[in-house]
């Protein structure tokens, strides 16, 4: 009896594990004059993902010949490239997609990509889209190392230096003393004597994009004529400022998820991040946060590499090409980039969006993006090597963790930009 | 003397279990809490203001059933390839003699020593080339067979007294029913809880599934947690904890039903 | 017709295993082995050949040389936490305890049923050591907590840690599983002569538990390593400067973040290498029955 009841349930089992199989196979056909494509971004729900949704809902209901499925790519930019290699390998890629800015010339020269001005000038015939909306400034971001415009940027952020402001008052610390890293040491310092508590964290994710924008505002160039230059005397000081606050316990030192938390606790004072985390800092803290825009170091100004990401067009099919600029160019009308930036964290790409009233009301309620789009004016274009650009970033990743654990400044800025330039040939 | 002893093992054990269940009352007690609280109140297992909020967010976001659903099937394929193809290797090794047994068997037993690392991109082109990507079979073929269920399957096979099988083969019983009426009912006690098992870590599985599944309608239920570990927008643990505990209720129900199998399965062929 | 039968049979039993096998496994590993040798980045149309360069890259360059020493490093702490503990304890289980053996069983393998996300997630909020809950706990009692993400060993340890916690119920039910089959009246046998516990544990019921100690041994080792790569990547991502990092992780940085498929192939290659190596010694111990089959 016992045996036969086990009997049925395994091929019970096997039926199902068929039934699956051909239900699998039996994937929908449908053709129609409706252009389907397909758009990738790296927006977890966590971070913008319902506003995509929301999106693109909107897209298809007001585009009845145009379907877009977007479709989430986890691990961020660094997945989402993965995924278009997997996909590249394939032969199934999609029609447009986030690039980070990191990946500009990685992106560049491996996949098939249609410029912008290429589509504007095939679709609109003119270029004033791309002109009417985009400063000079914001386009550059988004070229590669040859000067050509790879995508639009869609996604702009910068860091800002996020504030306890309860731990700064207990302690009789003044905001506009933390515009440079100098005040910044002598604010941690104050802290951390009277309180044990740490002053300061400074994002640690898999780049280096903070880091950039230290030794950029001490003056340092990442990279002059396609070749690192980060190693020169500015960056190593830097780095050395860097490492001190770190070593005398002045400044927290783990991994990004970590110290943020450590900061909404309430057990560091500040936090150098990007502004993508306002939202999240505004949720989940019980003190009162506030942000301040990036500071510089003593007689130099402030710069920073800008973070998010573009858009770019992947589609070959020229129907398809059509129907993604289209799509492309809806994303970027005001009301949309707006709902974006509300539900990322980024800043809005356009100038129409930047100064829409929808956006301004929005900064009013949401203080902390202040200082981020004050910071847009200092922005640069995030160092994007031409050749091997992802392991020119793992060296740079390399040398800080190096140099965090104690490792000699210049010795070790040296030897990875001499590895990332045996590369650039 | 000796009763002093005894308790003082049970601590031990005690101890142990409780470092075990800790992280799991954590996670459970902030999928109850808001996010603030999480933060706030990290020293109160109890919710401070206990909250559904993000079930009913996590409802919203994704499409739990759908997910649920999808990790079922997949985890069901698997376990089943793994049962009948260790079963019929195993069985074939238990009652036949041929040439190059001893190879093919230890070819078998060493697939436990391929690290997936060295399957994975080739894998992954065959997927892809099958059109099997985003679909829960592109995770379950690689994987429907599985060396230690064989050699589990084969070590309690070879327990049956020979002169069992002899006799039903004198009586000229046909192999398929012995297979079905004679092995696999003894070896029903391991065919479940090997089954058990391999429907848990299928369930749980992580790694090769990132690699195929990127459409978030073909995600499993690990899968899903991707979407509330996005550094750059910060962490929500409270919904991932939300998540994770739902994740989790499907296993535990199976190991409910089928721990006595797996606890008879261990005291049965032992002792007190 | 019986004759025909028992030829053609056992073949046709092992068909569904060998055709799984070979699609997935051993082509695979071909391919990773060809692979090895050529300079690629995975979509590139063209592969340079590079010869011996991917292994003597493997073994020269010095974070490689660390990811090595670091693998080693790991096979040594999930020995003792994956395999001695759990050994330990269901011997306890099987021969101290008396009472509760059934509710221990049941609890110990609890956590199996987790994923390691959730596991990797779980843990790195709790030992937060600066704002996690145990650091607050510790603070009280006037211990700071080292920053273990900041330290290769440390991060190793709290890495292992999280596998132990899944993997104890499962290693444990193993063992005792071994334990339990043997026979009952060896050991009624030792009771009624007096022998102590102890050296009935010692002198019989180890030997003749080897078996399946050495499988869950090896398994400890060959799957502790791939299980580790969940929490490295959710927590440590191979940090602090690859301290933490393995040979199975580094392997999928190089494929996966890099895209230097030769370096990783060749690390596969050689992770394969070391796990035959384990897996003669598996056979030596365990499958000495298998020499019946020759």
């Amino acid at each position: 009896m016992k045996n036969s009841k086990l009997k049925k349930i395994l091929l019970m089992l096997g039926i199902m594990a068929m039934a699956v199989v051909f239900a699998g196979c039996g994937k929908k056909t449908s053709a129609s004059t409706v252009k389907h494509i397909t758009y990738w971004h790296v927006n977890a729900q966590t971070q913008g993902g319902a506003a995509v949704d929301d999106l693109v809902k909107k897209f298809n209901d007001t585009h009845k010949n145009i379907k877009v499925t977007a479709k989430y790519n986890p691990d961020m930019y660094k997945g989402l490239m993965q995924n278009l290699q997997s996909a590249q390998a394939s032969g199934k890629v999609p029609d447009i997609t986030q690039v980070g800015w990191a990946y500009d010339n990685y992106f560049a020269s491996n996949f098939k990509y249609m410029t912008p001005t290429d589509a504007a000038k095939k679709f609109d015939g003119n270029n004033k889209f791309i002109d009417g909306n985009f400063t000079k400034r914001t386009l550059s971001f988004a070229k590669d190392s040859k000067g050509k415009l790879v995508g639009l940027p869609y996604s702009l952020s910068t860091p800002v230096l996020f504030i306890n402001k309860d731990i700064l008052s207990k302690y009789n610390i003044k905001e506009d003393s933390l515009s440079t890293w100098e005040g910044i040491k002598e604010a941690s310092k104050k802290i951390h004597d009277q309180s044990g508590k740490y002053g300061l964290y400074i994002q640690e994710p898999g780049d280096t994009w903070a880091q950039q924008g230290i030794m950029l505002s001490h003056g340092a160039d990442i990279q002059k004529g396609g070749k690192a230059a980060f190693a020169s005397d500015n960056g190593v000081g830097a780095y050395k400022y860097y490492q001190e606050m770190v070593t005398s316990k002045l400044a927290l030192h783990t991994p990004w998820a970590q110290g943020m938390d450590s900061f909404v606790k309430g057990d560091v004072a500040m936090a150098f991040t990007t502004i993508a985390q306002a939202s999240h800092i505004k949720k989940s803290a019980s003190f009162n946060a506030s942000a301040i825009a990036a500071p510089h170091f003593e007689g130099h100004k402030t710069v920073v590499p800008v973070g998010g990401s573009m858009l770019a067009i992947t589609a070959q099919d020229s129907e398809q090409q059509k129907a993604a600029w289209e799509f492309e160019k809806w994303m970027y009308k005001a009301d949309a980039a707006v709902t974006w930036s509300k539900g990322t964290g980024y800043l809005p790409p356009t100038k129409v969006a930047l100064e829409s009233s929808a956006f301004k009301d929005y900064v009013k309620e949401n203080p902390m993006l202040d200082p981020a789009v004050k910071t847009l004016d200092n922005a640069v274009p995030w160092t994007s090597f031409p050749k091997k650009g992802l392991q020119a970033e793992q060296a740079m990743i390399d040398a800080r963790d190096k140099i965090l654990s104690g490792s000699d400044v210049k010795s070790t800025l040296g030897a990875a930009q001499d590895k990332i330039n045996a590369e650039q040939k | 003397m000796l009763k002093k002893k005894l308790n003082l093992w049970h601590v031990l054990l005690i101890i142990i279990i409780l470092g075990a269940i800790f992280p799991i009352l954590f996670m459970v007690s902030n999928s109850f809490k808001t996010l603030r609280d999480s933060y706030g109140t990290m020293l109160n297992l109890i919710p401070l203001h206990p909250t559904f909020e993000n079930y009913s967010l996590l409802n919203k976001q994704v499409n739990l059933l759908g997910l649920t659903w999808n990790t079922f099937l997949m985890a069901t394929m698997v376990t089943v390839g793994k049962l009948l193809t260790g079963l019929l290797t195993a069985y074939a090794f238990r009652s036949y003699q041929f040439k190059g047994k001893m190879l093919i068997y230890l070819i078998f037993v060493s697939t436990i020593f391929v690290p997936f690392t060295i399957v994975m991109i080739p894998n992954y082109l065959v997927i892809s080339k099958l059109n099997l990507l985003n679909n829960i079979i592109g995770v379950a073929l690689p994987q429907l067979c599985d060396a230690t269920g064989i050699m589990i399957f084969l070590k309690t096979m070879e327990k049956i007294p020979n002169s069992l099988i002899d006799a039903a083969k004198i009586d000229n019983i046909p192999n398929r029913k012995i297979f079905f009426n004679i092995v696999v009912p003894i070896l029903k006690p391991s065919i479940v809880s090997v089954g058990a098992i391999f429907f848990i870590n299928s369930w749980n599985e992580y790694v090769w599934p990132t690699l195929i599944l990127k459409d978030k309608s073909s995600f499993t239920l690990p899968l899903a947690l991707q979407n509330y570990i996005s550094s750059e927008g910060g962490t929500n643990f409270p919904l991932a904890m939300a998540l994770s505990t739902i994740m989790v209720v499907l296993p535990l129900i199976i190991y409910l039903i089928f721990q006595k199998y797996i606890l008879n399965s261990i005291s049965n062929s032992g002792l007190k | 017709m019986q004759n025909k039968n028992k030829k053609f049979l056992p073949f046709l039993y092992l068909l569904p295993t060998a055709i799984l096998l070979i699609v997935f496994l051993i082509v695979p590993i071909l391919y990773t082995f060809y692979l090895s040798f050529f300079d690629w980045n995975l979509i590139a149309p063209t592969k340079e050949f590079v010869g011996m360069r991917n292994y003597l890259e493997v073994f020269t360059d010095p974070v490689n040389q660390k990811v090595i020493l670091n693998t080693l490093i790991y096979i040594v702490f999930l020995v003792v936490l994956n395999f001695l503990f759990p050994y330990f304890i269901s011997l306890i289980v099987k021969f101290f305890i008396s009472k509760m053996q059934g509710a221990y069983k049941v609890l110990f393998f609890i956590p199996s049923l987790f994923s390691l996300v959730v596991g990797a997630m779980v843990f790195t909020w709790i030992l937060n050591p600066v704002s996690g809950p145990l650091a607050y706990v510790l603070k009280n009692v006037g211990i700071s907590m080292p920053n273990w993400s900041n330290s290769g060993i440390l991060a190793i340890t709290v890495i292992c840690f999280i596998t132990n916690w899944k993997v104890f119920g499962y290693n444990f039910i193993l063992l005792l599983t071994g334990l339990g089959s043997i026979p009952k009246n060896i050991i009624d046998a030792a009771k009624v002569d007096g022998i102590p516990k102890w050296r009935l544990i010692w002198n019989v019921i180890l030997p003749m538990n080897q078996g399946i100690a050495i499988y869950v041994l090896i398994l400890t080792i060959v799957q502790g390593l791939q299980y580790v790569f969940t929490p490295i990547n959710v927590i440590t991502t191979g940090g602090p400067y690859y301290g933490s990092s393995n040979m199975i992780y580094q392997t999928y940085l190089n494929a996966f973040v890099l895209y230097k498929t030769g370096t990783s192939s060749a690390l596969a290659i050689v992770t394969f290498v070391i796990f035959l190596i384990l897996l003669f010694i598996e056979i030596r111990f365990v499958e000495r029955k298998a020499k019946n089959y020759a």
